[in-house]
């Protein structure tokens, strides 16, 4: 890219910087900021590479020293690694997060009625506007919560989706997490990183708050403890210290003030679910859960796990105990439901969509399976019940080999895969060692339901970064990494 | 408190204490070991194996009881569920299963206690000196208590880890001194009474020994200003065990317990609530009424071992009582 190079400043920490043709979130094609980038690289032109490795370096030295980890899995414990920052914010002027907020929170609010609708009378699947086998054998329906109330009418009370933004810079939802979304806690490290390491970045900028998430949270899930309980006790349920996201539990859990439990310090007693403390037992009103609906509650699902708590399910369904995501949303983010969501906005009356999503062919639809085996080198293929970039396969990337043997299990089993023209995701500016080259990201805005479908989307997210020259894949667990991420209050300069 | 918060809380007291009892105990008898003409190091190391309990597990790695092996085994070997480096890794898995109760400067502290450690290893102690790693040690671990100190709330997260950490004292200053007595008459058979009145003898070696294990307790000038007439094994052992004033004597800390104990209960009658209080009552009392001459008298090494015993108990208790979940 030649022609943009010669638009660059000729030294600073861009000097080298090339767009690569990509839809670029810092630069516009000519080469020259964004305005709402303008101060921010303005003030970071200004700086020597040496001086920002030294930031850099103070940023590592304290993650690994507060602990801030993940675990990799695929290793008997796990190992643990600091989670990958980059200095360089991700910058979001005030008319696109607009956007992004209003569609958010029809789209959340869609998700919520279509799975209180597919659990009581199922209109929208008599109007066959998606078809009922679809939804009935996805693995995460749960067929024996059909005619359960949860209060509010609420299933999905926190909701992280991710948007890319495509080659027009158009943002578009690549999926929903209706489930345990994770992420959050990093929106709120990076945020308090930034403010130490790089004061000076947020001088010029007039950069909107986060940490109104936790306040925001825990409000809510008081709202939704049995109503006859006047102080209720919130509690988050963790897997443990050997999950992947436990720091963020824990983490959550301190900015809350409430108690991080396990599984084994939970129990049930006449449908009342208790805490053990060193004064006796002491009743649990809400659980905001980080644990999947199998391992909630050996009676009722998987009998082996040893996470969750015998009779939790039934304590759930007497309205005695809320759950915070409610069991069986994973239908809702379901990757075979995902090109139905724009015709469920509509359907249950709230307008047409404003986000726009990636164009999907479903290994359902013999016509769609004959494009996909047919332009596999085109598409990225995606197994529905997978998540965190588990059983993907990006075909632009792969080596004829691997598409035959991706294909032969899609042949086997259709209804288990989707796939998607790759999009080429938008990059932006990170550092490294001496240089900043572009990387590709997407975007992560958590949304939040209270009682009354009120919706919260905190003006933040996480912007997912994928660190690995040319990679499209974000997931921390595939070497991804993160960025602060600012919602300015205007358009910028 | 949630019993699994109150264990954690517990057992982060008590590893950080044995991380730092094990380096002072080693510590000592490198050193001690370093000035004694008169006893072969082989007797000094199989001592401090021999109260470890540990003999077995030893000799399954290590043919020889030199000082490499000694330092790998209680320093950095896992399959020691006592080395330092193990007590480090499980204070701080405690820290990160209770993260949200304790002080973030606490989990810090406890973090990079950790991660420090895993820039140590035997060849670098070795080169560096064994003193500064020892030192550095126990500094780590004064710094993890003075941050509690002045960090954590005064509720039952840190009456637990108090409770923790003085009861995992009182049974390591009991095993320091059973160590030493292990060295001076380590096969001797029959009556205990007359083993220490042999070992009371005093000689120039025993007294260089009897004023190590003072040293590793940081117990020598505050022994020194209390007992001017000079250093017996019965002095010694009623310091150690009996002194009200000495931080380290198995007294004071059992006491210590009792408070943690009291304060979580809110129990101010004379008698026990409940069977944690009843053990360490029990033992509190018997060291307060007890005078030092009885130490000796009952056979110094068997009064060593019930305390241990009752500490061992008392733990059991506690767990019972409060932290079972």
């Amino acid at each position: 890219m030649t022609q943009s190079q010669s638009q660059r400043p000729a030294k600073g920490l861009f000097a080298q910087y090339d767009t690569g043709g990509f839809f670029d979130e810092m630069f516009e094609p000519d080469g020259t900021a964004r305005p709402h980038y303008r101060n921010l690289f303005k003030t970071l032109n200004n700086m020597s590479s040496a001086e920002f490795r030294a930031r850099c370096e103070l940023a590592d030295i304290t993650l690994m020293n507060q602990g801030i980890t993940f675990t990799v899995y695929g290793d008997e414990q796990g190992i643990e690694k600091p989670f990958p920052v980059d200095l360089i914010p991700r910058i979001i002027p005030a008319k696109e997060w607009t956007q992004i907020e209003t569609g958010l929170t029809q789209r959340v609010r869609a998700l919520n009625m279509f799975l209180d609708d597919i659990y009581h009378d199922g209109r929208i699947l008599q109007a066959g506007v998606i078809p009922r086998e679809l939804i009935v054998n996805a693995p995460n329906f749960r067929r024996n919560f059909i005619g359960a109330n949860v209060p509010g009418g609420v299933y999905v009370q926190i909701c992280g989706t991710d948007l890319i933004r495509d080659e027009n810079g158009t943002y578009r939802v690549l999926e929903d997490n209706c489930r345990t979304p994770s992420g959050v806690s990093y929106m709120l490290e990076n945020r308090l990183i930034l403010t130490r390491t790089f004061p000076s970045l947020f001088r010029d900028n007039r950069v909107r708050p986060v940490d109104r998430y936790t306040t925001q949270l825990l409000a809510n899930l008081r709202g939704f403890a049995p109503s006859q309980r006047d102080e209720p006790n919130v509690v988050l349920l963790t897997p443990g210290v050997y999950n992947s996201a436990y720091f963020e539990h824990s983490f959550l859990a301190q900015q809350m003030g409430i108690e991080l439990v396990e599984g084994r310090d939970l129990f049930t007693e006449d449908n009342v679910v208790y805490v053990k403390t060193t004064h006796g037992k002491q009743r649990v009103d809400v659980i905001y859960r980080r644990i999947d609906d199998d391992f909630l509650d050996p009676l009722t699902f998987r009998p082996e796990s040893k996470l969750g708590v015998p009779g939790l399910v039934n304590a759930y369904r007497s309205g005695n105990v809320a759950l915070a995501n409610g069991i069986g949303t994973g239908v809702a983010d379901d990757k075979s439901v995902y090109p139905f969501v724009p015709d469920m906005i509509r359907f249950y009356g709230l307008g047409e969509p404003i986000l726009e999503q990636v164009e999907t062919f479903m290994g359902a639809r013999p016509d769609d399976l004959k494009y996909m085996l047919d332009h596999a080198k085109d598409l990225v293929f995606k197994a529905t019940n997978e998540s965190g970039g588990y059983g993907m396969l990006i075909g632009p990337q792969a080596s004829p080999t691997e598409i035959n043997d991706y294909l032969d299990i899609v042949k086997a089993n259709p209804n288990g895969y989707i796939a998607q023209p790759l999009v080429a995701l938008s990059r932006t500016p990170c550092f490294f060692t001496d240089t900043v080259e572009g990387r590709h990201v997407d975007l992560r805005p958590y949304v939040l339901v209270d009682r009354n479908m009120d919706v919260t989307v905190v003006p933040g997210a996480l912007t997912r970064v994928a660190l690995r020259k040319g990679s499209y894949v974000v997931n921390s667990s595939q070497g991804g990494g993160s960025k602060d991420t600012w919602i300015l209050a205007g358009d910028g300069s | 408190m949630l019993s699994r918060h109150a264990d954690s809380a517990f057992w982060i007291g008590r590893y950080v204490e044995r991380a730092e009892a094990t380096a002072r105990m080693i510590d000592v008898h490198y050193h001690f070991g370093l000035e004694s003409p008169l006893v072969g190091k082989a007797l000094t190391w199989e001592s401090i194996i021999a109260i470890s309990g540990q003999e077995e597990l030893f000799a399954k790695t290590y043919p020889n009881q030199d000082e490499a092996s000694i330092l790998r085994f209680f320093a950095f070997d896992d399959a020691n569920p006592n080395s330092i480096s193990n007590s480090v890794k499980y204070a701080r898995l405690n820290g990160r299963a209770i993260r949200d109760q304790i002080s973030s400067e606490m989990w810090e502290s406890l973090n990079r206690f950790y991660l420090e450690y895993q820039g140590w290893d035997v060849d670098r102690v070795l080169q560096e000196s064994p003193f500064e790693f020892f030192a550095w040690v126990k500094n780590r671990s004064h710094l993890f208590q003075g941050i509690t100190n002045r960090t954590l709330m005064m509720g039952e997260a840190r009456d637990f880890h108090d409770a923790g950490r003085f009861l995992e004292r009182a049974d390591q200053t009991a095993r320091i001194l059973d160590v030493k007595y292990h060295d001076i008459l380590p096969k001797f058979k029959g009556d205990a009474v007359v083993r220490d009145q042999a070992a009371g003898v005093g000689g120039a070696v025993d007294t260089h020994g009897w004023i190590s294990v003072l040293k590793s307790v940081g117990a020598f000038e505050a022994f020194r200003k209390t007992h001017r007439q000079g250093v017996t094994p019965a002095r010694v052992s009623e310091f150690l065990v009996l002194d009200s004033k000495f931080p380290a004597s198995v007294r004071h800390c059992i006491g210590r317990v009792n408070d943690c104990l009291r304060r979580v209960s809110g129990n101010k009658d004379l008698s026990p609530q409940n069977e944690a209080e009843r053990k360490v009552g029990q033992l509190y009392n018997s060291l307060n009424y007890m005078r030092g001459e009885e130490l000796i008298k009952q056979g110094l090494h068997e009064s060593l071992e019930k305390i241990q015993d009752e500490c061992a108990d008392i733990g059991k208790a506690i767990r019972q009582t409060y932290l079972k979940y």
